[in-house]
This record gives C-alpha cells, sequence and structure tokens, in this order.
C-alpha cells in the first residue's frame, strides 16, 4: 500500500536530484527505511503525504550535501531513459533526440540549488500543486510561488547563457 | 514596467493566474523587451518538457521496497538473538575468570581450609637425601680435618655424624602440627 502509492513519487524525486538511476534506487530504499522506523512519530493529524513528501525532500538534501564534493563533476548515467508512454509512439531517432533532451535538462537542473531544484521536480516534473507544495514543505503560498519563478528563471537564463556562448 | 518586476510575474502570467490589467501590462513589456520574451519562451518551454522527466519506478527498485518491513523484522530479530548471545557469552567469560582466579590462587576460603587441614594432618615427613646428604657430611669431616690441622677445634658433632652416616634418610617427628 506504502509502497503502491509513494515509490513513485519519491523514486522521481530522487531520480531528479541525483541524476542517475543507481543512486535513486539507494535513496529511495533509504528514504522508505526512514519511513518505516519513524513512522510512530508520524502525528495524525498532519497530512501523511506531506510528512511523507517533506522526509523524502529533507533525505535528498542531506544526500546531496553529503556527497557534494564527489559531485563537482557531475557525471549523468548514459543510460538515462524514461519508461514514459510518450516513448512508444516514437521512432527510433526521435527516441535518441528526445533520451538526449531529458539527459541534458536533468544535468541542467542539477545545477540549480538543492532548495530550488526539489520546488521544480514537485511543481513541474510530479504536478504538485502551489498549495500542495506549500503545505508538504511548510512554506507559506506566495513564497512558494516567488522561490518556484525564481527557480524556473535560473534555469531558463542557465540554458539561455549556454545557447549564446555556442 | 521595468523587467525585474516582469521576470517576477513570469510563471503567474505563463499559468494565467494574474490579474487582467497584470497580464496587459507583462504583455505589453514582452512585446517591446526581447531579453524578456526570450526568457519566458524559455521557461514556457521548461515547463513543458518537464513531465517528461518522471519515470516509471524499476521493478527491482519496488521489489526492494517490499522487501523493507520482512529485512527489518529479520534486522531485529537478528539484533535480539545478538545481544542474547552477547548475555551468554560474557556469563561464561564471567565464570571462567573466576574459576580461574580462584585455581590458581588461594584466595578462596574453603579452598585454603582444606589445605591447611590436609597439611596438619601430616604426622611424619620422610625427605629422601638420595646421597647429597652423605657428600656434605663428607665435606664436614674434610673440614673438620683441616681445621685440626689449622689447630681449629672441631664442634664435636662426631657422634650425631656416625648416627646419620649409616641411615641415608632422615626422619623428622612431628606431632600433628602441634609442638609439645
Amino acid at each position: 500500500m506504502l509502497v503502491e502509492s509513494f515509490s513513485k513519487k519519491v523514486y522521481n524525486l530522487a531520480l531528479n536530484f541525483a541524476g542517475n538511476k543507481d543512486d535513486a534506487a539507494d535513496m529511495t530504499q533509504e528514504i522508505f527505511l526512514k519511513i518505516y522506523n519513524n513512522i510512530d512519530k508520524f502525528e495524525e493529524e498532519r497530512n501523511f503525504s506531506s510528512w511523507v513528501m517533506k522526509l523524502s525532500k529533507n533525505y535528498c538534501i542531506d544526500f546531496w550535501r553529503k556527497n557534494k564534493s564527489s559531485r563537482q563533476n557531475v557525471e549523468l548515467d548514459e543510460n538515462l531513459y524514461t519508461n514514459s508512454v510518450h516513448d512508444q509512439a516514437l521512432t527510433p531517432e526521435d527516441s535518441l533526440v528526445q533520451k538526449n533532451d531529458i539527459t541534458y535538462l536533468r544535468q541542467k537542473l542539477l545545477q540549480l540549488p538543492p532548495d530550488l531544484r526539489s520546488l521544480i521536480i514537485m511543481r513541474d516534473i510530479q504536478d504538485y500543486s502551489y498549495q500542495e507544495i506549500s503545505e508538504n514543505l511548510d512554506i507559506p503560498l506566495g513564497t512558494t510561488k516567488s522561490r518556484i519563478n525564481r527557480a524556473r528563471l535560473k534555469l531558463a537564463q542557465l540554458i539561455l547563457n549556454e545557447h549564446k556562448r555556442n | 514596467m521595468e523587467c525585474t518586476h516582469v521576470q517576477d510575474l513570469i510563471s503567474g502570467y505563463i499559468e494565467n493566474e494574474l490579474p487582467r490589467e497584470l497580464h496587459k501590462e507583462v504583455s505589453l513589456h514582452l512585446e517591446t523587451c526581447e531579453n524578456c520574451r526570450l526568457l519566458k519562451e524559455k521557461v514556457e518551454e521548461l515547463i513543458y518538457a518537464f513531465p517528461e522527466l518522471e519515470e516509471e519506478v524499476p521493478f527491482f527498485v519496488k521489489n526492494r521496497l517490499y522487501y523493507i518491513p520482512e529485512s527489518q523484522d529479520n534486522i531485529i530479530e537478528m539484533e535480539s538473538d545478538r545481544l542474547y548471545l552477547k548475555w551468554i557469552a560474557a556469563m561464561v567469560g564471567t565464570v571462567v575468570l573466576f574459576l580461574n582466579l580462584f585455581y590458581f590462587t588461594n584466595i578462596v576460603p574453603p579452598a585454603n581450609r582444606t589445605l591447611h587441614l590436609m597439611v596438619s594432618g601430616i604426622k611424619t615427613l620422610t625427605v629422601k637425601t638420595e646421597g647429597i646428604y652423605e657428600k656434605v657430611k663428607e665435606s664436614n669431616k674434610l673440614f673438620f680435618l683441616s681445621s685440626k690441622n689449622g689447630e681449629t677445634e672441631p664442634n664435636g658433632n662426631e657422634d650425631e655424624d656416625n648416627k646419620t652416616k649409616n641411615s641415608p634418610k632422615k626422619s623428622i617427628e612431628k606431632n600433628g602440627g602441634k609442638n609439645g
């Protein structure tokens, strides 16, 4: 039940946070282990989903900070691919282009500070509403919106600057 | 309207969350400012591209997640087993240590008492000299002879020497540990 409901959210948060599948798998497992170990600390009046997402986000940020030194030169998993339904309708060439786009996008995402990255993942990849993010992470709604806007602008600016240089 | 202000409103503009008047103002600015327009287009592109980054959870990850509660139970069981074994090992170790201590030292009163009773029960103690005693006596005689020549008087223990000369064993009478 717990795995069915939250594995996708937790795994995608970890995957887009770490940028590679191996770390994402380990991180997901560690997060679930944390959930099982701390489940008695969960207060019933709180939203369980919020609790899980907050715990996951905090774990991801901690993981990133701990492994910061070894990630100065971010190497992305070359075998990253998507299992999304879009792939099925694509020709192999299109799929390759899309695969490169996804790798590129994920690489750019890794250049954002962890706090902003988690917001982008939740809002733009996992499709949480601003309200949900604000509740899940205990941040005021206005702050959530402005931070997400800042993260998007930063990422857009990064890509535009790179295009200009090339 | 300034660029920084417009950029603060870009997400709201794209997601149609701005009041109508503000939306119009941003539109006007974007028509004239190429930098802000490019930025807005890129943000829009990103918003559409990001959902592609979502993936299904690989089956091996799901399998690992399903086994977590079971493995946790096993770990707890193993830990309790280990704790139990540790206690047993500690107890056995302590007992062995104390036994060694009592065996090699005489600090245990019952053992001391037994030893005392055993020693005090000896009435006759026989010491077998195996000829060393005689050699000592011989050397004594030589000493006496040499001392006579050198005009030194012997102590007159010759009788005693003769008594013991023919007996290779010396007997010591003991009265059950009590003198008198």
